[in-house]
């Protein structure tokens, strides 16, 4: 998976950065889907403890 | 924050006991800039996906807009508003910290917020740095197109510093997507339906004020 893209120089020089790596968005949706799934079971289980407690 | 007057509205509330939360300016600004981020999200990223279209007028234009409205937004809540609502302090840190022991199993009983509770202060630091670092890299990035009012001019920056800039806009645009889905979530949440209502009609009841927040740290 690449971070970055490159494009190629046309005169066979180094590669040139211009800019982010599309390939990255589905980490970026993923990791905030991963937040929320994490987030919505422990507050679940919290609530549920707080009930049987109470 | 100012109890609200009973008015025509209000008066229909039981005990007029509403509270103000948000202006209309402050409203107003949210829900432009909400409309501005998903207009330059949808014009970013849906030709990335495959949906082509003429997305560039739509995305500098829209974000001009955004750029103003930040500076509009910075103005107002330093000289206008009071800031320290929004800083974070020790007491944020040791709120955080209950917070997170309260998810995984800790009885502590949460201290109660002022106007602003830690996570919701953190998430607005994590939005300022991304907003800030996508309009920044944004504004530069004008230089690089054609429009009515300018010629581009690529020569300013090197062409490794138009990289990095490029690079920083795309990764703050990809971090912006990722907090609109996380922010989506805890809007809708049934508990801060409360909250949803006060960003659209401004105000939150008594109750509610009495139930979620701690009076000494946010004055009625
Ligand atoms: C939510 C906010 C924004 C998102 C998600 C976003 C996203 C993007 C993306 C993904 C690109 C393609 C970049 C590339 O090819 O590497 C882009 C290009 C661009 N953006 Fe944004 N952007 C946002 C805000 C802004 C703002 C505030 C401005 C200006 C004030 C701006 C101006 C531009 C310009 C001029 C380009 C085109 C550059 C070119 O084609 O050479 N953007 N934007």
């Amino acid at each position: 998976m690449e971070l970055f893209r490159y494009s190629r120089s046309i005169y066979g020089g180094s590669d040139q950065l211009i800019g982010a790596s599309w390939d990255l968005l589905p980490w970026f949706v993923g990791a905030a889907v991963l937040f929320i799934v994490v987030h919505a079971v422990l507050s679940a289980l919290a609530k549920r403890r707080a009930r049987r407690s109470a | 924050m100012d109890q609200i007057t009973p008015n025509r509205w209000t008066a229909r509330a039981p005990g007029f006991d509403r509270v103000r939360r948000h202006t209309l300016l402050d409203r107003a600004y949210h829900w432009l800039m909400a409309l501005a981020v998903l207009v330059l999200m949808a014009t970013a990223f849906l030709p990335i996906l495959g949906i082509k279209f003429a997305w560039l007028d739509i995305h500098w234009i829209t974000g001009v807009a955004l750029a103003a409205l930040v500076l509009i937004h910075i103005v107002r809540a330093l000289f206008f508003q009071d800031w320290r609502n929004m800083w974070i302090g020790l007491a944020d840190l040791r709120e955080l910290w209950r917070d997170a022991a309260g998810l995984v199993g800790s009885r502590q009983r949460p201290a109660l917020p002022g106007k602003y509770d830690a996570a919701q202060k953190l998430y607005h630091l994590g939005v300022a740095v991304v907003i800030l670092a996508v309009v920044g890299s944004g504004l530069l990035m004008l230089l690089k197109i054609d429009t009515p009012f300018w010629r581009r001019n690529p020569y300013w920056f090197s062409a490794d510093t138009w990289g990095v800039i490029y690079v920083i806009h795309g990764f703050a645009a990809m971090a912006i997507v990722a907090i609109v889905i996380v922010h989506l979530y805890f809007a809708l949440m049934p508990d801060s339906w409360y909250l949803l209502r006060a960003m659209v009609r401004g105000w939150i009841s008594g109750k509610e004020y009495a139930q979620h927040h701690d009076p000494a740290r946010w004055k009625a």
